[in-house]
């Protein structure tokens, strides 16, 4: 609110530093949120891809699920399943991508080999394997979705602060602070202005001052020869009360 | 009871009108094309419908076919154990300890996820040798090493022992389950299997003993193909079930290196490679076994279909009828949970195995 400042120089200065950091700021607010926004093109080409993926993957381990319960039984698929107690590990660590912090997911021990497994071998059938193959595929496409999806997520959110940061610093702070500074300076100059009008009145009252005392005093000048003229004694002894009060009037008129 | 002279005659008798009453290829077409409650209905009205009815408070769905033909199934084999007698019951009994290895395995994987025993009861198919009482006391530990103590006395408990302690470092069931499963094998031939050790070399039980090692075979081409795609750093031969005649344990483990050398020895086999010659052709370009194994279903079938045609009054015969009974469960299965799951019926119909 241009309004609320204080019309003075020290505010002006302020407001001109603030103005220059906003515009630094602006500057770079809008390079980041640029880089993000081809950094986020790359993730989402990744994040469409692993999607994709996903949804077959997913297609592909129903269907051997389903494959599995039609020929081998619910039962027997329940009971392959529940030979293995072991989940897969997973750890988050985490990167960075222009300040954003991503998460980085670790798996291990989610694909296995046929003896990591938990059933036994010699009393099962393919089924079983290629429906726990195809379940371990689809976990670590889940993990990957996971990790790109959350890193997506969290560059949009970026994305969007970074933006609302620039545009606040383009249509609201930086207009906000050009107002001020406008203000400022239309107020100083029209107190300087006022001064100057101020100063230039004294100068003229004082000016007339000057001009009415000289003309005073030519009066009195000229009343006193016209009295000296008919009395010479008499103009003598009157001369220093004169010279008396004129002096006193000087400083008055000041 | 193996106790008494062996009555393949009776026990024949008997498995002709139970194999009379399985399933047509008609009554496959017509389920292809109902929904699991036409299924179901369709059981009710067939041999499976006491299982129907006394399920059917507990179950509904999928659910309710799944677990009626696994109880109609053990019925019917606990009958042939029940029926057969002498020699003929140790035949019978061997070949159904597949049951209890299934129970087993069961029980194992409740105890290590603390799975409540009621809930793995219903998923045990009493239809093999160990008894009620003994299954009981299984559910009731909470420790896999006192499960091992309960099987004292039968053949689990040694290899099950002697697997425990790599249980133990490993933490994984791998050792246990196979443990099982190759004392199942293992038993399949013993005493009538071993080469050149009272063999016989024709008649029911030389025919017998050619289906048994083609069990045995099987299962090692199966493996050996797994093992062989997976690409894990296992070896082959302690995956490796003696008995067949396809591989030796030394072959297995230079194969299983060599997966176009695997399919190739496969293909060469003077008794089975004609019989799955399109099967393997198919292999050497697919990414996936299961087209394999379905054509090592269909041949074990029909390898035990000719066997009962040829001796119809022996052990294979029993035989015969066990794998198409098994058979018919896991069709009707298939059907069931393929409607469930949206497979299409040609799709199911490419999985179904009929003769």
């Amino acid at each position: 609110m241009a309004k609320d400042v204080k019309p003075t120089r020290k505010n002006l200065m302020e407001i001109e530093d603030r103005i220059e950091l906003s515009e630094r700021g602006h500057g770079t607010l809008e390079k980041k949120r640029d880089g993000l926004i081809m950094e986020f093109m790359d993730i989402l080409d990744k994040a469409q891809d692993v999607r994709g993926d996903l949804a077959d993957d997913y297609q592909a381990a129903q269907k051997k699920i389903n494959m599995a319960r039609a020929m081998e039984g619910d039962v027997a698929v329940r009971g392959a399943a529940a030979a293995l107690q072991e989940h897969p590990e997973i750890t988050t660590e985490s990167k960075n991508i222009m300040g954003v912090v991503v998460p980085q997911i670790e798996s291990s021990r989610v694909s296995k080999s046929l003896d990591q497994r938990g059933y036994g071998i010699m009393g099962t059938s393919a089924r079983i394997d290629e429906a726990a193959e195809a379940y371990e595929d689809l976990l670590e496409s889940i993990i990957l979705a996971a990790e790109v999806e959350t890193a997506m997520k969290k560059m949009l959110r970026e994305i969007e602060t970074t933006k609302r940061r620039v545009n606040a610093l383009e249509f609201k702070l930086l207009p906000d602070l050009y107002d001020s500074q406008e203000y400022i300076e239309q107020k100083l100059e029209e107190q300087e202005r006022e001064e100057t009008f101020r100063l230039k009145k004294i100068k003229e009252k004082k000016e007339q001052a000057e001009k009415e005392e000289r003309e005073a005093e030519a009066e009195a000048e000229a009343e006193a020869e016209d009295e000296v003229a008919p009395d010479d004694e008499g103009g003598d002894t009157a001369e220093p009360d004169m010279e008396q009060s004129t002096a006193g009037g000087v400083p008055g008129g000041d | 009871m193996s106790a008494g002279a062996s009555n393949p005659e009776y026990v024949n008798a008997r498995v002709r009108s139970r194999r009379a009453k399985l399933f047509a290829d008609e009554d496959y077409r017509k389920l292809i094309r109902m929904g699991p409650s036409g299924i179901a209905r369709f059981m009710e009205e067939s041999e499976y419908e006491r299982e129907i009815n006394e399920l059917g408070t507990r179950f509904s769905g999928v659910d309710l076919i799944e677990y009626t033909l696994n109880r109609n199934l053990a019925k019917h084999f606990q009958d042939l154990l029940d029926w057969s007698q002498g020699r003929l019951y140790d035949y019978i009994a061997r070949y159904l300890r597949k049951f209890d290895v299934w129970n087993l395995k069961t029980i194992i994987r409740g105890i290590y996820t603390e799975t409540d025993p009621d809930e793995i009861r219903t998923d045990l198919i009493m239809a093999g040798e160990l008894d009620e009482p003994t299954i009981d006391r299984l559910l009731e530990v909470d420790e896999i090493e006192d499960a091992v103590t309960v099987l004292d006395g039968t053949i689990y408990a040694e290899p099950l022992g002697a697997a425990y302690e790599e249980f133990e470092e490993t933490g994984a069931l791998v050792p246990l389950e196979n443990a099982l499963d190759r004392e199942f094998y293992e038993h399949l031939l013993e005493d009538i299997g071993r080469p050149n050790l009272q063999e016989p070399q024709q008649g029911p039980r030389a025919r017998y003993v050619e289906f048994l090692r083609a069990e045995i075979d099987f299962r090692n081409a199966r493996n050996a193909l797994r093992l062989a795609r997976s690409g894990a750093d296992l070896d082959p031969a302690s995956y490796y079930i003696e008995g067949g005649v396809l591989f030796d344990r030394t072959e297995l483990r230079t194969l299983v290196n060599d997966y176009d050398a695997l399919v190739d020895h496969i293909a060469e086999n003077k008794r089975y490679g004609d019989r799955l010659a399109g099967a393997l052709d198919q292999l050497r370009d697919a990414d996936s076994l299961i087209q394999f194994e379905h054509a090592l279903d269909a041949a074990l079938l029909e390898y035990a279909d000719t066997l009962s045609s040829i001796y119809p009054v022996s052990i294979s015969a029993v035989l015969s009828y066990i794998l198409a009974k098994e058979r018919e469960v896991e069709n009707i299965r298939a059907i069931a949970r393929g409607r469930e799951v949206g497979l299409d019926e040609n799709e199911i119909e490419q999985e179904l195995v009929i003769l």
